[in-house]
């Protein structure tokens, strides 16, 4: 089962959403799917955690929801990223990129 | 910010939960129908994409209820859910919820109720700002601690201690104050001119006193008082029309300026302070001194300082012990006054207290007790919450099977708990409150009751939850784990009787443990009920009863207690002429009442050999006196009228006569009255110091119940050593024609003092049994509950034990068993947890006794009968509540019992 869809690391779903939405608004079903196109099927997002992300980052304040409608003309519930979402995906970014390089340079030492 | 959202959202769905789970299943829908409309662009039919999809991401009916479970909201929700349902459930066995409260409410009310009284009389500050920067100063002498400070001493220490702000001095009084025609006694307090600064305590309303308003005549604004927060509500019905009046007091017209705040009682508990004046007024009260603060050996002071910022108790103490030897040296030039006093400093945080080191054992006691018995209840409450757990086994089962997970199943036994518990909270508190004012009321029984004040307050309201807390967790957890775990897949299939099973066997051990402590609890009440009734009967070496007793107060009419002298000749005589008097008599002192007197007296043996009592008790007694207090004269002859002015003549108590008289008649003989010095003994220095013996009486316990009688010397009263309060004691056979007669005797021949203070011989003994009392009653109460604990306890386990086993005795029934069998199997059963529970309970209580030392009397910490007393009564309450459940068991009809099912 060497092509079933990896766990995300812990806490990284967050970030995840918010770079999503820092393109452009979306709708839950697209979120899932672009994070699973731009991690090339590695992360496929069980439709709980998401949601429940969703939740969070909206109760956070780094994220706002409206109605509209989809190009399909279906009835969605849209997700917008508020200013300081946009400042909280830039320094998480930040700090992942640093975490990422450390993780790195130990695993490569020896 | 993101709190306040995280709220308003929640709160959001809370209240519009339709909108919100509406709003979540129209999004959860279009996700799956998005995702559904993918695949089906891909080929595949409509009912596979859906299928595929739930599996690729999850049951969307799951994802709502985590995303739901997810806010904090849910977990109101279902505590709000928990809470009806365990209300309904508490509701449907009405006779369970209030066994169930009423023994958590007495467990946390007998708490609450201990550590009310604890919480006034130890740890309770005095309420002012910054407690903690005040330090008291004290004298002590060996055998005595905690005694007032001479005026001159406090000057000193005002003018040494430099690491004190300022230094204040109060004193407790008694004031006369005249209203409306009536002469009342009302308990005043003087304070220094800075005290108010000092303790930083801005009043009610009104003004306090400066350091002006405390001098000679009151200063510039005359005589001025101050009035406590309850006596202005009583006498001036909270009005501030009170402010500017006059009040008469000890013939003084002195105006209020002020009122106190109502949480202030003075300085020293338990006197409460009725009206305050400035320490100037003293010279009003008693006769006036050359000195300002009174003469070096008068020993009256409260004192009290407030540290400058940056100090503390240890520099205080370091400044004391650098500057003593000059606060001495300018406190008592003449070195005749302090030689035997040691000063001593203490955190002033609660003010003085002459309860504190009276009750702080006591209280450290009780608080013990009365934890086992919460913890007592809390077995009891959690072997009901079992057997009720067991009875709903099937329903926690069904629950688990449909999918409520253990943490769920969990929580809701912990919510019927909970409201249990906050039922036995609420009813606690107010059962608490009510047991400790009828405690204060026990504390003293002559006169007007301690002012403490035992009102729930945060300190002991948190206290009291506390305790329901710990009640929670000891009474529900257990039972709560025991829900949780119960498997739907086995149990839903077991009979009651096979599930049950582990819930009995865990009964097999709180049992024995209620058992281990209602011996403790029982012990401690026989030792302490043992030790009242040891004092009470104890003779004395009074006779108390019918004899009653009056202290009269002459100080408003009398300057000097010489003049006083005259008025209390004449009451002497008017109540010797009473109608129902048998005998009266004068007292100097009260009995038993914690007074201490001590002369010098020494005797010559036969051959010349020289006795020395520095610590002779002289007790002035007229004709009458043994007559009315009842000691009995064991040799020789008490006084009669004619030793009246005669020769001196004297009593001694057997003890003085054996001191005095080793081996010798002491009748017959003389002792003589010494000097400061007690080398000057063995030289008769002067033939009127002679006092010849014609009498010895039996020994009488002056001081206390407790310790020995003292040697005491009875001088015939010549009326002139009274001073301006006396008492009188009267024989007869009714105690109110009794008072009555001193109260007429007192009106009529002293008019315009207050009505003299009129109790019996009993009530005062009593009053100084006052802790022993209120321990034994306690205990014994405490006791009482715990055995009946205990009887509901191992009642439950074998009742229930009998129904589940219906069965299994109807078979043996049937194969000719005995129905003694079965009634002796009942019996053998609790027999055998209660022997558990001794073998356990016997050491524990044995150690722990030994605690309770010091405030036995007559009665040894590990007495065998006492302890064979408390095993015995256990057993028999054991075997008769055994008896009902056996005999149940002995009704068991086979037939009937195995056809069950």
């Amino acid at each position: 089962m060497a092509d079933k869809p990896s766990d995300l690391v812990q806490g990284t779903l967050d970030m995840l959403i918010l770079k999503t939405l820092a393109l452009e608004p979306m709708h839950g079903y697209g979120i899932a799917v672009r994070l699973e196109q731009m991690s090339k099927g590695v992360f496929r997002l069980n439709a709980g955690s998401l949601f429940v992300a969703f939740q969070r980052l909206q109760r956070a304040g780094l994220i706002r929801s409206q109605w509209k409608a989809t190009e399909n003309s279906r009835r969605a519930k849209y997700y917008v990223l508020t200013d300081l979402g946009r400042k909280s995906l830039s320094s998480e970014t930040r700090e992942w990129g640093r975490q990422v390089a450390a993780i790195a340079r130990i695993l490569e030492a020896s | 910010m993101s709190l306040l959202r995280s709220i308003a959202s929640g709160i959001r769905s809370l209240f519009r939960k339709e909108q919100v789970s509406h709003e979540l299943d129209e999004e959860l829908n279009g996700f799956l129908e998005m995702a559904a409309e993918e695949k089906t662009k891909q080929g595949m039919s409509r009912k596979d994409a859906l299928r595929a999809v739930r599996l690729e991401r999850g049951n969307l009916d799951g994802a709502k209820e985590v995303v739901r479970s997810a806010g904090w909201e849910s977990f109101v929700e279902t505590f709000w859910q928990d809470l009806r349902f365990g209300l309904h459930m508490l509701h449907k066995s009405p006779g369970f919820t209030a066994v169930a409260v009423l023994t958590l409410a007495l467990g946390i009310g007998a708490n609450t109720a201990i550590f009310s009284l604890t919480y006034a009389v130890i740890l309770k500050s005095l309420p002012v700002p910054n407690p903690d920067e005040l330090v008291r100063y004290s004298f002590s002498e060996p055998g005595l601690s905690d005694l007032s400070i001479s005026g001159p001493a406090y000057d000193a220490l005002r003018k040494h201690e430099t690491v004190d702000q300022d230094i204040l001095a109060w004193s407790g009084t008694h004031l006369t104050v005249r209203e409306n025609g009536n002469v009342t006694d009302v308990r005043g307090a003087l304070i220094t001119g800075n005290g108010f600064r000092v303790l930083e305590l801005a009043p009610y309303i009104g003004r306090t006193f400066g350091e002006q308003d405390d001098a000679p005549g009151g200063g510039p604004n005359g005589d001025q008082a101050l009035l406590g927060f309850s006596y202005w509500k009583q006498h001036f019905d909270g009005r501030k029309i009170a402010l500017g009046q006059a009040l008469s007091i000890n013939g003084r017209s002195v105006r209020v300026i002020g009122v106190l705040p109502p949480d202030f009682d003075g300085l020293i508990a338990p006197q409460q302070a009725d009206i305050v004046l400035p320490l100037s007024f003293e010279e009003i009260i008693n006769a006036p001194t050359p000195e300002r603060h009174g003469p070096p050996g008068d020993n009256w002071l409260t004192v009290i300082g407030r540290l400058k910022p940056g100090e503390s108790l240890e520099s205080a103490r370091a400044n004391l012990q650098a500057t003593e030897k000059i606060v001495r040296e300018e406190a008592d030039p003449s070195h005749r006054f302090m030689g035997g006093l040691q000063f001593h400093v203490e955190s002033g945080r609660s003010g003085r207290s002459f309860l504190r080191g009276d009750y702080s054992q006591p209280l450290l006691i009780l608080e013990v007790l009365v934890g086992l018995l919460l913890l007592l209840c809390c077995a009891n409450a959690a072997l009901l919450m079992l057997a009720r757990v067991t009875g709903r086994f099937r329903e926690f089962a069904v629950r688990g099977a449909l999918g409520a997970s253990r943490g769920r199943l969990l929580r809701q036994m912990l919510t019927e708990v909970g409201i249990l518990a906050a039922c036995g909270l609420g009813l606690g508190i107010w059962l608490g409150w009510a047991a400790a004012r009828s405690l204060v009321s026990m504390l003293g029984t002559i006169g007007e009751p301690p002012a403490l004040d035992v009102t729930p307050q945060t300190a002991i309201l948190a206290f009291a939850a506390g305790a329901t807390l710990v009640s929670v967790i000891v009474a529900g957890l257990w039972p709560a784990l025991r829900a949780s775990r119960i498997d739907p897949a086995l149990d839903l299939k077991r009979s009651e009787a096979v599930s049950s099973f582990s819930s009995n066997r865990l009964g097999t051990w709180i049992v024995p443990a209620q058992v281990a402590l209602s011996i403790t609890l029982l012990s401690s009440a026989v030792l302490l009920g043992g030790t009242f009734i040891h004092l009470l009967l104890e003779h004395a070496g009074f006779r108390p009863d019918g004899v009653t007793i009056a202290t009269v107060d002459l100080s408003s009419v009398n300057p000097t207690p010489k003049q006083a002298g005259r008025d209390v000749r004449d009451i002497a005589k008017a109540l010797k002429a009473a109608p129902g008097v048998e005998a009266s008599t004068i007292l100097s002192g009260l009995p038993i009442d914690g007074g201490w007197t001590a002369s010098h007296y020494f005797s010559l043996g036969k051959h010349g050999e020289v006795h020395t009592d520095m610590q002779t008790w002289v007790e002035p007694a007229s004709p009458a006196y043994f007559e009315v207090m009842g000691t009995r004269i064991l040799e020789g002859r008490g006084f009669t009228q004619a030793d009246e002015g005669g020769a001196r003549v004297c009593i001694l108590s057997s003890s003085a006569a054996a001191y005095f008289f080793p081996n010798e008649d002491a009748v017959g003989r003389f002792v003589y009255s010494g000097g400061e010095d007690p080398h000057e003994d063995g030289q008769v220095l002067d033939p009127r110091n002679a006092c010849r013996v014609i009498g010895m009486s039996e020994d009488a316990r002056f001081l206390s119940l407790r310790e020995a009688p003292p040697r005491v010397l009875y001088n015939l009263a010549t009326g002139d050593e009274w001073g301006t309060g006396v008492s009188f004691a009267v024989r007869s056979s009714s105690s109110s024609l009794a008072a009555e007669a001193i109260r007429n005797a007192v009106r009529r021949q002293v008019p315009g003092i207050p009505d003299p203070e009129i109790f019996t011989f009993n009530e005062l003994i009593e009053n100084h049994l006052g802790k022993e009392r209120m321990l034994m009653s306690l205990s014994v109460s405490f006791g009482c509950v715990a055995l009946l604990l205990v009887a509901l306890g191992l009642y439950g386990v074998l009742a229930r034990s009998v129904t589940l086993r219906t069965k299994e005795i109807g078979l043996r029934l049937a194969l000719g068993a005995q129905p003694r069998d079965a009634v002796m199997q009942v019996i053998r059963r609790g027999l055998h947890l209660v022997i558990v529970g001794a073998i356990v309970g016997v050491p524990v209580a044995l150690a722990s006794m030994r605690l309770l030392k010091g405030l036995l009397f007559g009665i040894n910490p590990d007495n065998p009968v006492a302890f064979a007393m408390v095993v015995l009564l256990v057993f028999v309450v054991v075997v008769g509540v055994s008896c009902i459940p056996a005999w149940r068991s002995a009704k068991v009809d086979p037939m009937v019992a195995l056809r069950h099912e």
